[in-house]
C-alpha cells in the first residue's frame, strides 16, 4: 500500500505492462492447449495470470486482469470467434464462471498481499522506533545521539538528506546533526510542515512558504523538504528536517509516523537532559552555599572567641563592685593584651589570605642570610613561647637566600605558631637549615606533637583545613596559617611540603631560592 | 565581701582557655564558687560528683555537642543552664533552648550582661515565681493564678483568657528565655507551634494593658523579646533597685 501510493505513476505503468504480458503469454498457452492438445476448455489457465498479478500488484490489477481474461477468451476462443458474442449457453456459463472466479481469487490474493505489506510496514516502523530509542538511551545525552539518529531516519524514509536543528524557532535553529555532506543544509523557500501535538495520532502536512529563505544549491529546490517539529513540556525545542527526491512522491502515513515518533522520542530525551542538568546545577549551588556558610561560621567563631575573653576581662576591670588586687588587675590586662594579639594574628592571616587569593601579592626579593631571618622572628616571638624552646641548627656555610622580608617573617611566624600549638612544652621546636641539590635552601620547622596522618599531609596547606582529630580548640588554629605560608612561599618562587618529623610530629619544609650571587655577596 | 549570693556553685564548661579563665575570674570576683572544665566528659563527671547551682556551657565542645549534653543534664535535674556560644543564628539558639537550656548569651557578651543572666536564673530557681499555680509577684505586679487576676499596685489589668494564659506561662518561667515554640505549645497545643506571629499580637496587647495601669513605667521592660527566638520576663534585680 505504502509503495503503491508513494510511487503511483511508475507503479501503474509497470502493472499495466506486466498485465499485458501475462495476458498475452496466457492467451498463447490457452491457444496451444485448445488447438494442439484439443482440450475443450482451457479458460481456467487465465486464473494463473489473475493470481500472479494479484500477488504482485494487488486487488485492482487482479480485477482488471480477470476482466481482460474474460474478454480475450470470449473474443479469441469462444465461437463465434473474433466477436464478443456467445452462442452456446454452456460456454456462456463457463465464461461467466471464469470472470467470477477471477475477480474473487484476485481480490483474495490482493488482500493477502495488502496484509503482508501492512505487517511489513508495521514491523519496519517498530524497528525504527526501537533503533531511535536505543540510540537515545545508550548515548550519554540526547545531543550526542543525534548524528546516528539522522542517519537512521534518512535511510528509513528514503530521504536524500536528514538533519536535526535545535532552537526555540525556525529562525534560531542551529544544526546539531546532519546526514548530508559538509556545509550547512539550507531549507527551501517552501517546505511541508507536520502539524500535530506531541504524541498525538492526528496529523497532516501543511505547505509553508518562507520568502526569506533561498535554496543554496545543496539540493534540487524542487525536491520536497519536510519539517517535523520537536517539542517537549517546555515548548518547541527544534525540528527534524528531511529532503526527498521529487520523484519519490509525498511522505506516506507510515513514514510520517516514524518521523513523528522520532521527534517525540528526541523531545523527551532533550527534556530529560535539561531536567538532569538543572538538578545538578541546583546541587552544586547548594553544596557551595553550604561550604560558604560553614566557612563563615568558622571565621566568625574564630573572631568572636578572643573578643569574648577581652570583653570578660575588661568587664572585670571596669566592674565597680569588684575589688581586684594588683596581680589580678595585671592578669586581666595581660589577658586582654594576648587575646588582642591573637585577634590581630587572625585578622592578618585573613587579610593575607584574601590578597593571596586575589593574586594581589608581589614579592620584593632581597638577599638575607638565613640564620638572621630565623633569629629575628624567634626573638620577636619570645613572649609567646610559653616556656618552650626553639633549637636552631644552621650550617655555617648556608648561602644567603632571596626573599621578601615581610613575607618570610609571616611564613616563619605562622610555622612557629603552628608548631607551638601542637608541641608539648618539654620537647623543643626544631628549625633546621640545609642546602638542597638544586639551588635552594631548605628550612624545616619540626615539632614533637601528635603529628599528621600520612594521608592528610597534602591537605594541611589547604585553606581552612583542620585535622578532624584536632577538634580541641585550645590546639586548633584558624586553618589559615599554613595556607598563608604556602601562598607567600610560592610568591617568592619557593616550594613548601609537609612530612612526618623524627621528633614525632609534623615537619614543614620550605625551599627558598638561593641568592643569585651567592658566595660573593 | 563582694555582692551577690556568696557560695552559689557554678559549673563553667568552656573549651577556649582564655575565655574560660576570664569568665571564671569574673564570676569568682562576684563571689561564686566556680568549677571549670573544657570538655563534655569532665563536665559530666563534675556534674555527677557535686550538683552545681548553675551550669554555664559553651555549645561547641570538643567531644560532644552542647545540645546533647544539655539534654543529658535535663534528664537529671532542673538546674538552670546558661548557654554561651559564638553561633549567632536563631536556629542554634532555639535548638539549645528547646533541648532544655534556660537562657543564652552570644559571644562576645558583656560581663555585666552575663552576671545579670546568671543572677536571674539563680533567683528564678530559688524564688516563688517557680510555683505556677500560686501567686506570682514581680515588683508591683501580682498574678493570682487561681482567680485569673492580674493587678499592678492593686489596679486590675483586664486580660482576655488567652492573654492571661500567655502571660502565665511567661511569668511561670520568669528569668528564662521561653521559645516561641514552647509558648505556643503550652497555650494553643502542638498544632500551632510554627505560628509565632500569633504571639506578637498577644504579647503587645499584654504590654499595652500593663502600661495603661503603670504610670511610673517600672514594668515597661517586663517582657523582653529575643527576635526570632522567644520572650523573657525580666525579674527586677534587687541588687540594683
Amino acid at each position: 500500500m505504502e509503495r503503491l501510493r508513494s510511487t503511483s505513476v511508475r507503479h501503474v505503468a509497470a502493472a499495466v505492462a506486466v498485465m499485458v504480458i501475462a495476458l498475452a503469454v496466457t492467451t498463447l498457452a490457452v491457444g496451444a492447449l485448445e488447438g494442439t492438445l484439443h482440450i475443450p476448455d482451457a479458460s481456467a489457465t487465465y486464473l494463473l495470470a489473475v493470481v500472479s498479478i494479484a500477488v504482485a500488484f494487488g486487488t485492482s490489477a487482479a480485477v482488471a486482469t480477470a476482466i481482460g481474461s474474460f474478454l480475450l477468451y470470449d473474443f479469441l476462443f469462444v465461437s463465434p470467434t473474433g466477436a464478443l458474442i456467445v452462442a452456446n449457453a454452456e460456454e456462456l456459463l463457463n465464461l461467466l464462471l471464469l470472470l467470477a472466479i477471477g475477480v474473487v481469487v484476485g481480490q483474495l490474493a490482493g488482500m493477502q498481499r495488502a496484509r503482508a505489506e501492512t505487517a511489513l510496514l508495521r514491523e519496519r516502523q517498530a524497528r525504527t522506533q526501537y533503533r531511535v530509542g536505543r540510540e537515545l538511551v545508550t548515548a550519554t545525552n540526547a545531543r550526542s545521539a543525534l548524528p546516528a539518529l539522522v542517519e537512521i531516519l534518512r535511510s528509513e524514509v528514503d530521504a536524500t538528506r536528514a538533519w536535526v536543528g535545535l532552537g526555540p524557532d525556525v529562525e534560531q535553529e542551529r544544526v546539531e546533526a546532519d546526514s548530508g555532506p559538509a556545509g550547512p543544509p539550507t531549507v527551501a523557500a517552501s517546505y511541508e510542515l507536520l502539524q500535530r501535538r506531541p504524541g498525538d495520532e492526528a496529523m497532516g502536512w501543511v505547505r509553508v512558504h518562507d520568502p526569506r529563505r533561498t535554496t543554496a544549491g545543496l539540493h534540487d529546490p524542487r525536491d520536497p523538504c519536510f519539517r517535523i517539529p520537536i517539542t517537549a513540556g517546555a515548548g518547541p525545542l527544534g525540528s527534524i528536517w528531511v529532503v526527498r527526491r521529487r520523484s519519490a512522491g509525498p511522505l506516506g502515513r507510515g513514514h510520517t509516523r516514524v518521523l513523528a515518533a522520532a521527534a517525540d522520542q528526541i523531545g523527551q530525551a532533550l527534556e530529560r537532559d535539561r531536567l538532569a542538568a538543572e538538578a545538578t546545577g541546583a546541587e552544586i549551588a547548594r553544596r557551595s552555599e553550604a561550604a560558604k556558610s560553614a566557612l563563615l561560621d568558622s571565621v566568625s567563631h574564630d573572631l568572636r572567641t578572643p573578643l569574648a575573653s577581652i570583653r570578660a576581662a575588661a568587664g572585670s576591670l571596669m566592674d565597680p563592685n569588684l575589688v581586684l588586687d594588683g596581680d589580678a588587675r595585671r592578669d586581666r590586662a595581660a589577658s586582654i593584651d594576648s587575646e588582642a594579639e591573637r585577634l590581630n594574628r587572625l585578622v592578618t592571616n585573613l587579610l593575607d589570605m584574601s590578597r593571596i587569593e586575589a593574586g594581589d601579592i608581589h614579592a620584593r626579593l632581597e638577599v638575607f642570610p638565613v640564620e638572621d631571618l630565623v633569629r629575628a622572628t624567634v626573638e620577636r616571638m619570645a613572649g609567646q613561647l610559653d616556656g618552650r624552646t626553639v633549637a636552631l641548627s644552621m650550617p655555617p656555610d648556608l648561602p644567603p637566600v632571596a626573599v621578601d622580608a615581610i613575607f618570610i617573617d609571616q611564613v616563619l611566624t605562622n610555622l612557629l605558631e603552628n608548631a607551638m600549638r601542637h608541641a608539648p612544652p618539654d620537647v623543643p621546636i626544631r628549625v633546621v637549615g640545609a642546602v638542597t641539590s638544586g639551588r635552594t635552601v631548605r628550612l624545616s620547622v619540626e615539632d614533637g606533637g601528635p603529628g599528621v596522618p600520612a594521608a592528610m599531609l597534602d591537605r594541611v596547606f589547604d585553606k581552612f583545613y583542620r585535622l578532624p582529630e584536632a577538634r580541641e580548640r585550645s590546639r586548633r588554629g584558624s586553618g589559615l596559617g599554613l595556607a598563608v605560608v604556602r601562598g607567600f612561599v610560592e610568591a617568592m618562587g619557593g616550594r613548601v611540603t609537609a612530612r612526618a618529623s623524627t621528633l614525632g610530629g609534623l615537619a614543614v619544609d620550605v625551599e627558598l631560592q638561593v641568592a643569585p650571587e651567592a658566595g660573593t655577596a | 565581701m563582694p555582692d551577690g549570693r556568696p557560695g552559689a556553685a557554678v559549673l563553667l564548661v568552656e573549651d577556649d582557655v582564655a575565655t574560660r579563665r576570664e569568665v571564671a575570674a569574673f564570676l569568682r570576683g562576684h563571689g561564686f564558687r566556680v568549677d571549670e572544665t573544657g570538655d563534655g566528659a569532665t563536665a559530666w563527671e563534675r556534674w555527677t560528683a557535686g550538683r552545681p547551682d548553675l551550669v554555664v556551657l559553651d555549645l561547641g565542645l570538643p567531644d560532644i555537642d552542647g545540645s546533647v549534653l544539655i539534654r543529658r543534664l535535663r534528664r537529671d535535674a532542673t538546674t538552670p543552664i546558661l548557654v554561651l556560644s559564638a553561633r549567632d543564628r536563631e536556629g542554634d539558639k532555639v535548638a539549645a533552648l528547646e533541648s532544655g537550656a534556660d537562657d543564652y548569651v552570644t559571644k562576645p557578651f558583656g560581663a555585666a550582661e552575663l552576671l545579670a543572666r546568671v543572677r536571674a536564673l539563680l533567683r528564678r530557681a530559688a524564688g516563688p515565681a517557680a510555683a505556677p499555680d500560686g501567686e506570682v509577684l514581680v515588683g508591683a505586679l501580682r498574678m493570682d493564678v487561681a482567680r485569673h487576676e492580674v493587678t499592678v499596685a492593686g489596679q486590675p489589668v483586664r486580660l482576655t483568657p488567652r492573654e492571661f494564659e500567655v502571660f502565665k506561662v511567661l511569668l511561670g518561667s520568669a528569668g528564662r528565655l521561653v521559645t516561641h515554640g514552647r509558648l505556643l505549645r503550652a497555650v494553643w497545643g502542638t498544632a500551632y507551634s510554627d505560628e509565632a506571629h500569633y504571639l506578637h499580637v498577644y504579647v503587645s496587647q499584654i504590654r499595652r494593658k500593663i502600661a495603661a495601669v503603670d504610670p511610673s513605667g517600672d514594668l515597661a521592660g517586663l517582657i523582653a523579646a529575643e527576635p526570632g527566638v522567644g520572650y523573657r520576663v525580666r525579674l527586677p534585680d534587687p541588687d540594683r533597685s
